[in-house]
């Protein structure tokens, strides 16, 4: 699969990532069927940049997450750390690795162990992983609270009586105890108050700079993700869409599931100047996805191009009771994510556009 | 829209107090604004400033105890909805004010089929037969762009999606034609896509019915694209009035315009973010004088030119600078500081000329969104 | 005055000036702040004194005698090892609770901690060379109480000083293990009550003269004394001797009573803790590991379920004779099914919960996952449902004595009810009002703490009063 020139190596390499769950039925849980939650997910991250994975609920994007960082088993494909195949690991050496490999969550709630203090809270993974122990580790913890913008006496607190953002804060000094080279930030800032949104994304844009940490960033805000990406990929349905840097797909979408996600996105204005692209139907289930390109029974441009094409390359569809007419080739095979003319390195796949 | 009409709905000076143990909290403080026929209104705010307990309490909504209302009135048609004895507010409730609710998940009730649900509220409110009632929902369910809706009234809420059920839920409260629609965050917990289509609806049913539209949502991108005239709340009080365009164009209190200063917009790719420092204050810990004062850009960088004996120390989140005395002692109230447009600062160019007064905006935006695309589902 | 206001805000936190609380020591303040449960907690612990200092409250033998012109303290003497091992718990918990703010140096703690354990042993040393001085005049009474005292505050230097210090979880192990040692040989070599118990004897001594002074326990009958001295002891209803009349075989029903609320609170709790032991292991697994493992361990639970207890503990009393631990061990093993299903929901949710998947993702070992993040937050449910266990056991108890199969010769509420319907058919009301009484309050106590457990657990509510 196609990626992205790499300028030396890169920190990460997912290749043909798939998670897919069984869906069991009886007492004696037969498997009926699979969600195909990742569908054949490619893509890399270079040391200390941010790759912006978007997509509606449901698209699988933080099952690739949490796929990658192995907290859900993967059902095949590999995930290259600094070129060593992660997904090979075993007992200890696994521990030891996963010390460069973090996350932050999107609830703040449940992401806090209710039951530890602030302090233990940082503190227990520096001290298993021996990085320092004692009134080192008091001294550390203060030191992250501090960087992260909390009182350095919270630590004796527990994690009910902070604000949300705080909490987001905590959950973020946690994810750094360990000094990490790569986090996966899963919906970070999604669950908070817009006010408090942006100093969360100011503060892991400044960490990012000091540490030089390399950020997947999961979000479904498209705002927030071309804010803080270098690159973006969209999902759908399991799969990646399109894929670019952030300038080239905001400006210039490919794809025509990412033209609809721009176009909805409301604007900060009384005046709107977008035409919005609203797109028929529902996300279809991931357990029976439609046949050819799984965006076609709602693709708004295949559509046209079937009313401009021969009858012979057009093929008759009935989406929720309405009869529709699409490309033939939309309906039966499923797209490549292939380079667009356009950038170097400006993946979508889709059989229409060129 | 007559310039001369009266508002459907007119709250004034609603405070609302809940009873947590020992203490009082009120989350709610002297909220005055207006609805007019047609028109959307909307309350902006963030967690805990006191929108929804609003909305709740016009529909006399809120638990009781620990919550009451203390003070104000809610005209609607001509009577206060605060003082209508019960049966008759249930005459109102679902009939001439209906409510949709933020989570489609948990708003329908999960033993009954779609149909039940809807017809239910048709007989209760219509005084019709059920036979005619399930017609009635029929043509409610069609006219949310929902397909195939004889077959969609036999099913049970478990096999739609998030976006199916708040159609659903939006059929349930149009299917009794009401004069107010309000809105609790209606598609926060939907997806951009499915937001669009919702949003788009809403106008369409607004367009169609002519029915006013009470929206609360934290989201400002929704507010600037559907909002006639847009309320500000922080910390229990309306801070900011104003007519959409107004407001985007010319925001005046340091909260409103913090907040947009610190939304990441699409297409404008910023290093930083300007954010508003601090958290947001629980409503058991509102600080004194202006709410906003300890988080407020405005106050620190007027107390640092300003004299030391106008100003005064305060410690938040472990800083401490100085603030405009008079910022952090006196509450500022609601004044008209250009026509259809109220701010709440003692900062604001000419506050101390104009004298408070209550909000009332009758404005209906000019520009809406262009639309590809049907809205069915 | 603004500034001060204002920074309380900004914390952002509840209780601003306060020291950090536990959720769980909220949880335990909103229990007992409730009414029904503080009167519920009050009954328990009377019981809990009523089974500590029951050989002090009721026995036939004085706490302190003067015969023949010599002091003494028989009471001491007749004292079974378990008095002795309940006194020293109590006493060390006592202390523990008391000093739990205490901080101790590193060094300091440890020589403490060898000086607490090096001194009882020279001390035993000595005691064991020359027994003779056991004999003293002033009779054993008071060797006993000085050696108990003793050794009842080294025990609880033992436990203390480790807990004040920062020790990791395998010297933790060893100090635990020293001390259960020590705690042995101390309690149980010392304690050896006669095999013949001859319980009128202080009462002949008083008759004949012989005893100058008496101070005896306020309830003055032994539980197993069944008053041979006294003709036509056997059911007499209350007086103002026998304040809670005697049962069948003349014996003392308050001194019964008394002694019976240490089998009515140990069956409750030994018989919940192996459910609770059995259950989280059992549940823990099902829930961690899901999937085939989840689905054998269903079926496990299902076939548990289906064995009625009673019938089980009848033909098990019937077929191996009658013992209390076999009782507390069918009770806790047939119905830990329960909180296994509690134990697996919980496991189930917060397998997924985000706090779990950070310490995975954090490289913390299974054992740090599973007990220090998991089993804490999933023990929740457990906690309430085993107060209505413990009540349950209780009842199981009562019932097996009831049917005439409970315990020979130990006291017990449910026998003691058994003995209220005689075999002529008479109907003996002191014997049914008294322990019925207690079997009620008791369950009902464990009852209105289980509901108050849950309503200060119940999230709701929680969020109710808070916001």
């Amino acid at each position: 699969m196609s990626q992205v020139p790499a300028n030396g190596r890169p920190l990460l390499e997912v290749d043909d990532l798939r998670t897919y769950f069984p869906v069991r039925r009886g007492v004696f849980l037969r498997t009926v069927g699979h969600v195909k939650a990742v569908d054949g997910v490619s893509f890399s991250i270079q040391p200390g940049r941010t790759l912006g994975l978007v997509g509606e609920s449901g698209c699988g994007k933080s099952t690739v997450g949490r796929t990658l960082l192995r907290l859900i088993p993967a059902t095949s494909g590999s995930v290259r750390y600094k070129g060593e195949d992660f997904f090979s690991y075993r007992g200890e050496e696994l521990r030891k690795l996963r010390r460069q490999m973090q996350i932050v969550f999107q609830d703040p709630v449940s992401s806090l162990n209710p039951r530890m203090t602030v302090g233990n809270i940082i503190g227990e993974p520096m001290q298993v992983h021996g990085l320092a122990s004692g009134s080192g580790r008091d001294e550390m913890v203060a030191g992250l609270l501090e960087r992260v913008g909390l009182d350095p006496a919270y630590v004796t607190r527990y994690p009910h009586e902070f604000s949300g953002g705080q909490r987001q804060r905590i959950g973020i000094a946690r994810a750094l105890a360990l000094n990490p080279n790569f986090i996966v930030c899963d919906e970070a800032v999604s669950a908070l108050d817009v006010s408090i949104q942006s100093q969360i994304l100011n503060l892991l844009g400044d960490l990012q700079k000091e540490r030089g940490i390399a950020y997947l960033f999961i979000a479904h805000n498209l705002a927030v993700v071309e804010h803080i990406s270098d690159d973006v990929a969209v999902m759908y349905l399991g799969r990646i869409v399109e894929q670019a840097s952030a300038r080239d797909l905001y400006s210039n979408p490919k794809h025509p599931y990412t033209m609809a996600l721009l176009s909805a996105v409301p604007e900060l204005n009384p005046r709107p100047r977008r035409r919005r692209i609203v797109l028929p139907g529902e996300v279809p289930s991931a357990v029976n996805p439609p046949g050819g390109c799984p965006f076609h029974p709602r693709c708004h441009l295949t559509r046209q191009a079937a009313s401009d094409a021969d009858a012979t390359e057009t093929a008759e569809i009935t989406v929720g009771g309405t009869k529709l007419r699409v490309l033939r080739r939309c309906a039966e095979e499923m797209p490549v994510l292939e380079q667009k003319q356009a950038e170097p390195g400006h993946c979508a796949a889709c059989w229409v556009t060129k | 829209m007559e310039p001369s009409a009266q508002p459907i709905l007119d709250v004034r000076n609603l405070s609302v107090a809940f009873n947590s143990g020992p203490r009082q909290i009120t989350p709610v403080r002297d909220v005055s604004f207006s609805i007019y026929p047609g028109q959307t209104v909307a309350l902006v705010g963030e967690s805990g400033c006191g929108k929804s307990v609003t909305a709740l309490s016009i529909l006399r909504l809120i638990p009781s105890p620990p919550g009451r209302v203390v003070q104000g009135t809610v005209g609607f048609g001509g009577r206060d909805l605060l003082s209508l004895p019960e049966p008759e507010m249930r005459g109102v409730r679902g009939g001439k004010i209906a409510m949709i609710f933020q989570e489609p998940m948990t708003s329908l009730n999960p033993v009954y089929s779609i149909g039940e649900q809807i017809a239910e509220a048709i007989v209760l409110h219509q005084r019709v037969k059920t036979a005619q009632a399930y017609e009635i929902a029929e043509q409610a369910l069609r006219d949310v762009g929902i397909a195939d809706p004889a077959r969609r009234l036999q099913e049970y809420p478990h096999v739609l999606s998030g976006g199916m059920r708040q159609r659903v839920m939006i059929a349930m409260a149009l299917s009794c034609r009401p004069q107010l629609l309000i809105a609790d965050e209606p598609t926060t917990a939907l997806d951009v896509t499915i937001q669009a289509q919702i949003l788009e609806l809403l106008r369409k049913l607004q367009r169609e019915t002519g029915m006013a539209i009470l929206l609360i949502t934290h989201d400002l991108g929704v507010v600037a694209e559907n909002a006639d005239v847009v309320n500000v709340m922080y910390a229990s009080r309306i801070v900011e009035s104003a007519a959409v365009e107004d407001l985007f164009d010319r925001p005046m209190h340091p909260y409103t315009a913090g907040l947009f200063r610190s939304v990441p917009k699409l297409g404008a790719r910023a290093e930083r973010l300007a954010a508003i420092p601090g958290t947001v204050p629980n409503p058991a810990q509102f600080p004194g004088g202006c709410k906003f004062h300890p988080r407020c850009a405005r106050a620190r960088e007027l107390a640092a030119r300003a004299a030391a004996e106008a100003t005064t120390e305060i410690m938040s989140d472990g800083e401490s600078f100085r603030v405009p005395r008079r910022c952090a002692s006196e509450e500022p109230l609601l004044r008209e500081m250009e026509p259809r447009h109220w701010a709440a600062c003692h900062q604001v160019a000419g506050y101390d000329e104009k004298p408070p007064t209550e909000p009332r905006i009758e404005h209906k935006r000019a520009s809406v969104v262009q639309v590809d695309g049907e809205v069915t589902a | 005055m603004t500034s001060s206001t204002a920074t309380s805000v900004m914390t952002g936190a509840k209780a601003p000036a306060a020291r950090p609380r536990s959720l769980m020591a909220i949880v335990l303040r909103d229990t007992v702040s409730q009414l029904g449960a503080r009167l519920a907690v009050a009954w328990i612990g009377l019981l809990i004194l009523g089974a500590v200092f029951g050989p002090f409250i009721a026995n036939s033998f004085p706490l302190i005698a003067r015969v023949d012109g010599r002091w003494e303290s028989p009471m001491w003497r007749y004292l079974v090892p378990t008095d002795v091992v309940l006194l020293v718990v109590f006493i060390a918990t006592i202390i523990l609770c008391g000093v739990r703010q205490m901080t101790v140096p590193v060094k300091v703690g440890i020589v403490i901690w060898l000086l607490a354990l090096v001194i009882p042993l020279a001390l035993w040393a000595v005691l064991a060379r020359d027994l003779s001085w056991y004999r003293h005049e002033y009779g054993t009474g008071l060797v006993v109480i000085s050696l108990g005292v003793a050794f009842g505050l080294d025990l609880a230097v033992l436990v203390l000083v480790p807990l004040k210090l920062p020790l990791s979880s395998r010297q933790w192990t060893i100090l635990g293990l020293f001390a259960a040692a020590l705690t042995g040989i101390l309690v149980l070599h010392p304690v050896k009550p006669p095999t013949t118990i001859i319980y009128d004897q202080y009462r002949e001594l008083g008759r004949a003269g012989r005893m100058q002074f008496s101070l005896p326990a306020p309830v003055p009958y032994s539980p197993t004394d069944r008053l041979r001295d006294q003709p036509d002891a056997q059911l007499l209803a209350p007086d103002t001797r026998h304040w809670m009349g005697t049962e069948i075989n003349g014996a003392d029903v308050f001194s019964r009573m008394i002694h019976a609320s240490r089998v009515a609170l140990a069956i409750g709790f030994i018989a919940t803790g192996i459910a609770i032991v059995a259950g989280c292991a059992v549940g823990g697994v099902m829930g961690y590991f899901s999937g085939r493992v989840d689905m054998l361990g269903m079926r496990l639970l299902e076939i548990f379920e289906a064995i009625p207890t009673l019938f089980l503990l009848i033909s098990c009393v019937a077929f191996f004779g009658r013992s209390l631990y076999l009782v507390m061990v069918i009770i806790g093993l047939t119905s830990w099914s329960g909180y296994a299903r509690f134990v697996r929901a919980e496991f189930l949710r917060l397998r997924n919960q985000d706090f779990v998947l950070a310490a995975i993702a954090a490289g913390l070992p299974l054992r740090s996952v599973l007990f220090r993040h998991m089993l804490p937050n999933g023990l929740v449910p457990v906690l309430v449902s085993a107060s209505f266990g413990v009540a349950s056991a209780i009842l199981s108890e009562s019932v097996l004595s009831f049917l005439g199969l409970g315990l020979i010769d130990e006291p017990s509420w449910g026998d003691l009810l058994n003995q209220a319907t005689g075999q002529g058919g008479t109907f003996t009301w002191w014997l049914a009002v008294f322990p019925g009484l207690a079997i009620f309050l008791t369950v009902f106590s464990y009852n209105l703490i289980g509901e108050a457990l849950r309503d200060a657990l119940d999230p709701k509510l929680r969020d109710g009063a808070s916001d």
